[in-house]
């Protein structure tokens, strides 16, 4: 029964879900090919739809707790506005992308995306216009009916305040001919300093009462009804819209890098043409020096790249390739370094100092080390061969833009991350099953074949288990380096929207915290799966 | 016996003198596991080594495969003193000890690569693969240890260890882990590699019924601490050996009732090594408790 085709792709599939990590799955393959659906449906009730229950619960908590936060950077961003920051991020991600392929292409696809665009200008331009006369003649409905609201207010108030203005007079008289009194010995001293202290208590009292009115009609004001925020809203949408597609048309007319080159081609042709036709000596310089220079200026705009805002995906991108390169930095020196350790007691006497010292050292700190030194090794990155290599037009990993400031990241990532994978080797190393080494004392292998074939293979899973830690580490360390040295990346992202302060600000850095989640949530699931295939015991290395 | 080769055997192919062992004690007197300890086995002879737990006698095993340092005395094999391991005592331990990231052939191959090293590929090749066939594991050549039972597992240490062409095999319990239907099977095919290889071979082992079934001679040691040789006992079945024909002679109950009887009664004992044969078997009342008495 087993072997039915069938039932072999089930098992396939179960041992691939299970290697995964994901055996949350596991009951939802066997409902599909039916296996004791009442039981998977248990189940299913009990470790997924729980689970979910569990976190709409979480998110409408959220949601109801997160308006009634005031910060002085707005309120706390449920979770609409978080979305909302995604879609706006994601956006910005895809109008970076436009322009970038606006910027690059030439031709008659220039010409055809051109058309394109205008057209969709002119529909655009309908657009706005339209939504801007709603949006305006919202607001005029909006002022009428809160000023009906405002009106009953603003007279109660208006009296309120014609009546304390008489009073106030009233007792200003009093207290006048009071003081006179005083003066002339016709009246007592403490009459008149009462009446002053009564005069004060009761204008007290009368801003007291308007204060009230005042906050009510700030607050009818500063809350429009919905319509009409809405209506404003679309009308920015299509406007914003509008101008990116204006500024497309840039890129496709003077900014397109083509266009520029032909430009100047064609302004140096002109100028070389006009030589032979001036008189004087001065000009024919002056025409001699426009070709040269249009032509070098030529050559440069062939040269020249678009220059892409840094968008939250983009940083992303940054931040997983730098982590990674600061990992095997990481994993270069600690394998080699752990091995020996495990391999020799008196190496491991002298490292075990080093490891302990350096050990807890604030990743901040190697920030700030490696900051100094390896600024000093760059003085000109532009020339270095490392950068000239990455930012390279040929190089997949140009978009990156590597610079100094991705490579101390990078070791401050390695130098933190080091530690774990570093003492998890030296212990597996160390902890080769003694029946293992005797078995290889009767064979009387050699140091090396010792090494490759009974030393590592039993010291990996415990190696990968380092290693696991060690990235989860680097991804920590990475983020808080980013944001401290402001360089590109999800951390430098979060420290650029804590600082600009927008009212969106809030909520991409909750976006952000939700994708550096994300981000090391997967990096995580890769480790593990590579240690459950390097551990052999279990039998699922021959998946 | 089975015939012999071409040259006499030598009857002192092993030899165990004044065999010590000892542990360093911080705090006092060196701990004497094992002293005074004298063998001599002869090439091509099972023997088998039998005594209480903790008597030492894995201790004096494994001395001889050259894993645990000799603190006195010497051992001799092939007029060559023992002072490290090497692939001519290959052992089979209690627990198979397979490398879990190779399959079966490269558990062989990797002792085999390493005894053989100017051998021609297509000659190791067949080194192992004439091992595994002898053990019966024609069919489990790509399996990993983990897709086998324990016991095709512990065949894989035996054709490991027969595939060094040992001068001496030490099997250290090597049934110790396995149901008794196993146990058998594996017995069997021991007797059948030895019939073949006439390796001289030393087990260690609690099991009386298989002491007696496998062995030429078992020797019986005498409680711990400084555990020495007790008694020695000569077990006359002819080679080949039928399973089915020792269980029904009445010798084999003998032979088992003098070693339990050993255990039981004069393990504590610090007599002067003697041997027995058949004809000078001690022979012992039911009654537990019993002086045990010697009948001629």
């Amino acid at each position: 029964m087993a072997d039915s085709g069938k039932d072999k792709f089930k098992y396939t599939l179960l041992k691939g879900i299970d290697f995964s990590g994901f055996t949350v799955f596991d009951p939802v393959v066997r409902l599909i090919f039916g296996e004791d659906p009442k039981k998977q449906l248990s189940d299913i009730g009990r470790y997924m739809v729980t689970p979910v229950i569990f976190i709409i619960g979480c998110i409408i908590i959220w949601s109801v707790m997160a308006p009634r936060h005031k910060t002085k950077s707005g309120e706390v961003p449920g979770p609409d506005r978080v979305l909302a920051s995604y879609q706006n991020n994601k956006r910005f991600h895809e109008r970076e992308n436009e322009k970038q392929s606006d910027f690059n292409t030439d031709g008659a696809e220039r010409e055809a995306t051109l058309a394109e665009v205008q057209e969709q200008i002119i529909t655009y331009t309908a657009l706005a216009e339209e939504k801007a006369k709603a949006a305006a003649l919202a607001a005029v409905e909006v002022q009428d009916t809160i000023d009906a609201k405002i009106l009953p207010l603003q007279t109660k108030l208006d009296s309120i305040k014609e009546k304390s203005k008489e009073a106030q007079k009233l007792r200003r008289e009093n207290i006048s001919t009071l003081a006179e009194g005083v003066a002339a010995n016709t009246a007592e001293s403490s009459a008149l300093i009462t009446a002053i202290a009564e005069d004060k208590a009761l204008k007290e009292k009368e801003r007291e009462s308007t204060k009230d009115l005042k906050t009510q009609i700030d607050e009818i004001r500063a809350n429009p009804p919905k319509r009409l925020k809405e209506a404003q809203l679309a009308s920015n949408k299509v406007a914003d819209e509008l101008q990116h597609l204006k500024k497309r048309v840039d890129f496709l007319t003077t900014g397109n890098r083509s266009e520029k080159v032909s430009s100047s081609l064609e302004a140096a042709k002109e100028a070389t043409a006009a030589i032979p036709l001036a008189s004087t000596g001065p000009e024919v310089l002056k025409s001699a020096k426009a070709a040269v220079r249009n032509t070098e200026s030529a050559e440069r705009a062939k040269e020249q790249k678009y220059p892409r805002a840094a968008t939250v995906f983009w940083q992303a991108y940054r931040s997983i390739f730098t982590v990674i390169v600061g990992f095997l930095m990481a994993c270069a020196v600690a394998i080699p370094v752990g091995m020996m350790c495990g391999l020799n007691r008196v190496f491991m006497a002298c490292m075990t100092p080093i490891i302990s010292i350096f050990r807890p050292v604030s990743p901040v700190v190697w920030l700030l080390i490696f900051q100094i030194i390896i600024g000093a090794f760059f003085p000109n990155p532009d020339e270095h061969p490392l950068f000239k290599f990455f930012n390279a037009s040929w190089n997949p990993l140009e978009f990156l833009q590597v610079n100094p400031a991705m490579v101390f990241s990078a070791f401050t990532v390695a130098i933190c991350a080091m530690w774990p994978a570093l003492v998890n080797t030296a212990l597996g190393v160390s902890s080769v099953d003694k029946d293992h080494m005797n078995v290889a004392k009767v064979l009387r292998l050699g140091f090396w074949s010792r090494l490759f074939k009974i030393i590592i293979p039993s010291s990996l899973p415990l190696m990968f288990a380092g290693l696991r830690i060690s990235l989860g580490v680097g991804w920590m360390v990475l983020i808080a380096a980013e944001a401290l040295s402001s360089s590109d990346g999800l951390g430098k992202f979060v420290w650029d929207e804590y600082q600009n302060g927008s009212s969106l600000s809030f909520a991409n850095i909750i976006l952000a915290c939700f994708i550096v989640g994300t981000i090391g949530f997967f990096l995580d699931r890769i480790m593990i799966v590579l240690q459950k295939i390097v551990t052999f015991d279990d039998g699922s290395a021959t998946v | 016996m089975y015939p012999l080769p071409n040259h006499e055997p030598s009857s002192k192919f092993v030899e165990f003198s004044n065999l010590q062992k000892a542990y360093p004690n911080p705090y006092g007197e060196d701990f004497v596991a094992v002293e005074n300890f004298n063998l001599n086995i002869k090439q091509g002879e099972f023997i088998g080594l039998i005594g209480h737990s903790g008597c030492g006698k894995s201790t004096v095993l494994t001395m001889l495969a050259g894993l645990n340092a000799i603190s006195g005395g010497g051992i001799i094999v092939d007029n060559k003193e023992i002072d490290e391991p090497g692939p001519d005592r290959a052992v089979v331990f209690q627990s198979p000890c397979l490398m879990p990231w190779f399959n079966t052939y490269q558990n062989v191959m990797v002792g085999v690569k390493n005894v053989y090293p100017h051998a021609s590929k297509k000659e190791r090749h067949d080194i192992v693969m004439y091992a595994l066939e002898v053990c019966g594991l024609q069919d489990s050549i790509k399996k990993h240890p983990h897709e086998m039972s324990g016991g095709q597992q512990q065949r894989v240490g035996i054709a490991r260890a027969i595939a060094l062409k040992p001068k001496v095999l030490l099997l250290d319990e090597p049934f110790g882990r396995l149901d008794s239907l196993t146990r058998m099977d594996l017995q069997d095919t021991i007797l059948q590699i030895l019939n073949k290889e006439k390796i001289t071979t030393m087990i260690v082992t609690h099991d009386v019924d298989e002491a007696v079934f496998l062995c030429d001679r078992v020797a019986m040691m005498t409680n711990g601490p400084r555990a020495t040789l007790g008694e020695i006992l000569e077990v006359g079945f002819e080679r080949p050996r039928n399973r089915k024909d020792i269980m029904n002679d009445p010798m084999f109950y003998r032979y088992i009732d003098h070693l339990v009887s050993y255990l039981m009664d004069r393990a504590h004992l610090r007599e002067p090594a003697k041997t027995y044969d058949k004809n000078s078997l001690l022979s012992f009342t039911k009654k537990p408790g019993d002086k045990a008495t010697h009948v001629a």
